[in-house]
This record gives C-alpha cells, sequence and structure tokens, in this order.
C-alpha cells in the first residue's frame, strides 16, 4: 500500500473559489499534495477542465461536489451532480441515497461550523436517522485545524459515534478558496491506495476513503500495522472475534514518516508521543521516539475500535499532530445482526 | 409574459460575398420580487417553455441589500446565532466579540435547470450576476455547464440562504439569443 496526501475540499471560481482548478493544481503540488478533490457548492461544471490539468500539473483530482444548502453542506465524491433542492430537514437520507446510487460517497462538512445567518447552513442541522450512511466526517476543517475551536466537537461527535459502533471514516478539509503562500498550513488526508502503477483509479481511492484507509496530519505520516498471532490487520480492517478472543495481548506498530515538505518539520522527536485511543480511552501514550516503528503491546479485551494518534508541539503549542482512522474489532453483538 | 423580439444585423465577408446573419434577441423572463427574513431557506423558480431551441441563454440577476448594515438590529440576531452554534465553552468569549461577525450578509443564488436536467449554478456572494449558457464552453459562465438550449421546459431557481435585512428586492432577466 502507499499513502498519498490527499486535499479533500476546495473551490474554484466555478462557485466562489478565486483560484482555477489549474493554478489551485499548481499549488497543490507545491504544497506536496498528490491529488485534491474538486467539491465546489452546487455545481460540477469545473469537472471539465478536470482531465487537461491532472495531466498538466500530476494532480489527481476527484470529483465532487458540495452540496451547499440551508440545512448542512455535505461532501459528495465519485458521483456527477445529485438533487438537493427538493430535501427538507428531514430529507437527508433520501439525498445520501441519491448519491450512493450513482457509486459515490457523501461526508459531513464541517458539522460544528456556525450556521444562518453567520454562515448560511455550515452547521449541520439534517436529521441523520441511520449514522451507517455517513462514509466520512470532516472531522479537521480549515488551515490549522487540530487547534480551530470548531473541529474540537466535531472530532468528539466523531469518536462517540465509534464508540457506539459506527464505522465512519475521518478526513481533513482544507475548504481552499484561494491560493495564499501566506496561509497557515492546512492538514493532509493521506488515503492508503494500492500498489497499483499511476494514475489511481477513482474507484480505489472512493473505496479507500470509505474503508477508513486515512491519516490525517499535520506532516507526518503514521502507518500502523495490529498483529494478532499470524494475523496483521491495518487502518479499515476489522478483526473477528475468534481472532480478538484467542489472542489477549495484540502488538502494535507505529511506523512515523517525516514529510519531506521542509515546512512541515515534524515527526517522532523528543517529547512527542504516541497515543493510542479506543473506545476503552487512551490504551498507551508512549514517547513517540522510542516507540517509532517498535511494536506496542496491548490488551486486546473489550475492544471495539482503536486508532492512533501523535501528540507534539507545533509553533509552540501541544496538539495532535497526525491521527489515524481506526482498526475495528467485530463483537458478538454485531455478528448477530 | 411581455414578449420582445428584437432584430440584429451584423454583416460578414465571407469569400469576398457579403452574407447576412441575422441574430435574435428574445426576453424570456423579466421578473422583480420583494423578500423579508420569512424567505429565509425557500426557493423560488421560474419555469418557462422554450418553443424554438435557442443559439445562448443571458441571465440577469441582482439583488439588494447585501450587507445588513444596522449594527443594532444585527447584535441580537447574531448573539443568537452564537449561543445556537458555539461550543458551550466558547459562548461567553464569542459574545464578547460578536462584532466579528458583522455585518450580516443577504444571501441568494441562482440555478439553472433545462429540459434534460440539471444545467449549473453560481453559488457566490455577489449580488449582481450575469451569465451565458450556451454550447461553447470557453463562453459559458463558470458555474454553467456548456451545452445546447433546446426547445422545452427551463427552469431558473434563486435559492434563498437567508435574508437578514427587513426588505431585500431582486430583479432576474433571461434573454434568448436564436438564428
Amino acid at each position: 500500500m502507499r499513502w498519498l496526501p490527499f486535499e479533500l475540499h476546495t473551490h474554484t471560481p466555478h462557485s466562489d473559489g478565486t483560484h482555477s482548478l489549474l493554478e489551485m493544481c499548481r499549488a497543490a503540488a507545491e504544497l506536496g499534495l498528490d491529488g485534491i478533490a474538486l467539491t465546489d457548492h452546487n455545481t460540477v461544471s469545473g469537472l471539465a477542465d478536470a482531465e487537461a490539468v491532472s495531466k498538466q500539473t500530476g494532480i489527481t483530482i476527484i470529483p465532487g461536489m458540495e452540496w451547499t444548502t440551508f440545512y448542512g453542506h455535505m461532501l459528495t465524491l465519485g458521483a456527477p451532480y445529485c438533487e438537493w433542492r427538493d430535501l427538507g430537514p428531514g430529507d437527508i437520507h433520501k439525498g445520501i441515497a441519491r448519491v450512493h446510487e450513482q457509486g459515490g460517497i457523501v461526508g459531513i462538512a464541517h458539522p460544528y461550523s456556525f450556521g444562518s445567518p453567520i454562515c448560511t447552513g455550515c452547521h449541520w442541522d439534517y436529521t441523520i436517522s441511520d449514522w451507517n450512511q455517513i462514509d466520512y466526517m470532516e472531522v479537521w476543517h480549515e488551515t490549522m485545524p487540530p487547534m480551530k475551536n470548531h473541529n474540537v466537537p466535531a472530532f468528539r461527535q466523531w469518536t462517540e459515534l465509534l464508540n457506539e459502533g459506527y464505522r465512519i471514516s475521518a478526513t481533513a478539509g482544507r475548504d481552499w478558496h484561494r491560493s495564499n503562500p501566506a496561509d497557515n498550513l492546512a492538514a493532509y488526508t493521506y488515503i492508503g491506495l494500492p500498489d497499483a502503477p499511476l494514475p489511481h483509479s477513482l474507484t480505489d481511492i472512493i473505496a479507500a476513503i470509505r474503508q477508513g484507509q486515512i491519516c490525517l496530519s499535520m506532516g507526518p505520516l503514521l502507518e500502523i500495522s495490529l498483529t494478532l498471532g499470524a494475523d496483521q490487520y491495518g487502518l479499515g480492517d476489522e478483526v473477528p472475534l475468534v481472532i480478538r478472543e484467542a489472542h489477549s495481548v495484540a502488538e502494535l506498530t507505529v511506523q512515523i514518516t517525516r514529510s519531506a515538505q521542509p515546512e512541515r518539520p515534524w515527526g517522532a522527536e523528543e517529547g512527542t508521543l504516541i497515543i493510542v485511543d479506543s473506545n476503552l480511552g487512551e490504551l498507551a501514550k508512549v514517547p513517540a521516539c522510542g516507540y517509532d516503528g517498535l511494536p506496542i503491546m496491548l490488551t486486546t479485551a473489550g475492544l471495539g475500535w482503536l486508532r492512533v494518534r501523535l501528540f507534539g508541539t507545533i509553533d509552540g503549542i501541544l496538539t495532535t499532530m497526525a491521527c489515524t482512522n481506526a482498526i475495528y474489532f467485530a463483537n458478538g453483538q454485531r455478528d448477530e445482526e | 409574459m411581455i414578449m420582445l423580439v428584437l432584430f440584429r444585423y451584423r454583416y460578414h465577408i465571407d469569400d469576398y460575398r457579403a452574407k447576412e446573419v441575422q441574430t435574435m434577441h428574445k426576453d424570456i423572463i423579466a421578473v422583480e420580487g420583494k423578500l423579508t427574513p420569512l424567505s429565509s431557506k425557500t426557493h423560488i423558480t421560474y419555469q418557462v417553455h422554450l418553443e424554438q431551441p435557442l443559439s445562448a441563454l443571458e441571465i440577469d440577476f441582482r439583488y439588494a441589500p447585501k450587507p445588513f448594515l444596522d449594527r443594532e438590529a444585527s447584535q441580537p440576531l447574531i448573539l443568537e446565532a452564537i449561543e445556537t452554534y458555539s461550543d458551550p465553552a466558547w459562548v461567553e468569549l464569542h459574545k464578547k466579540q460578536w462584532e466579528n461577525f458583522y455585518p450580516l450578509q443577504n444571501l441568494l443564488t441562482l440555478s439553472l435547470d433545462s429540459p434534460t436536467g440539471f444545467r449549473g449554478s453560481a453559488h457566490r456572494h455577489a449580488p449582481e450576476q450575469q451569465h451565458i449558457i450556451c454550447p461553447d464552453r470557453s463562453k459559458t459562465s463558470p458555474g454553467f455547464i456548456a451545452g445546447d438550449v433546446p426547445s422545452g421546459v427551463w427552469k431558473v431557481t434563486i435559492s434563498v440562504h437567508c435574508v437578514v435585512t427587513p426588505d431585500c428586492r431582486y430583479e432576474l432577466s433571461v434573454r434568448g439569443t436564436g438564428r
């Protein structure tokens, strides 16, 4: 598997962005990104240039849209335009089904941004009756996302949903409207893709996001692997119940790779911690420099999910530098469903 | 609906022969309206039947006012939004800084549907907009999908995301170009 940094939330003059797709993709290449998702507000017309721009810049372009509705903003990836204007605040599942029927996936954008009249429809107000239909949540929004107030409840909600047994991917999104080299850094959404020849297939990218083969990061890539006996599991995988019950201890390895971008120098330096989160709380908190590539032993009893965070200092502020999506554990209840 | 048909004549030199090309401009929609905050979160759709295919559609759209420049009337609206949307831990801090969110803005956006489906939108903040939709991608306005303008039922939808001023007036006109 190879891990490539993407930016999954962008705009151009086809909605309210100011940089053209070509300008944005050139800037993306300079920022070290491999791909972007074009998610203009309520239109897909900007995608007409995608093939030519992708060829010119080497940036993969995922077709998408940001449903910019009265009751919430919803990102769609891999689907053509799907109708939103006939939906009320109780009808989002009808809208999600339209996207899924077209082979796309949906993600809640910036769920805790301020809503109308400060920012119209920016706060998520749709009623969700089945969280299994939500493919991903944008838990890190805008630049320097781990330090933004409105991302705190979004991240917390994602964690609570994982605790309730839902399998929802988490992404970062800059909500990129203009290319300004003076802007603060945005996070990468690293996506784990098969070791297939380039270009990456859209189907593989969409499947990886839905599956949660994702690491959000201000720079360093966290690759994690969980070993129970002879079996290994990666992000988005499920550890079967029989395997968990057969092994009371699992070995977790975390590989921390610094970004090649000089403006993102963070890695497994002294003072940086690897934190293993789970439905049982923090399972481990160990110095990153001591455990980069070495196994962390974890007790498997009662686990529903786990994820890894890298915690350290960015610009003098202690914060989450990177966070993986989850590895899941099957439980008896789920198997009976 | 009032229909005005104008004729314009242009001359092109082609193989040493003067060739007359007739371009027809046809008013299709010419409306205006007044909105109040009650219209927030509503869609206003103008539906029109084109009897003949056209070579292009031109849309003019404007609304005013854009910002709500009444500080006193804005304050309770902003405070209410902060109470509704802020994480409880930050409510008091945001309230102290309520002027960060001043002035509030009206937001109306336009979208277009052809007889065969969605033809694009202009989700942006400019309160005066002009758009062209035609088969030529380089001439079609950003946000809209270039292509033929066939006969049949077309819809222009004004999505009223937010009216925060006591009154908001809009004007919409659609003109067709034929040959």
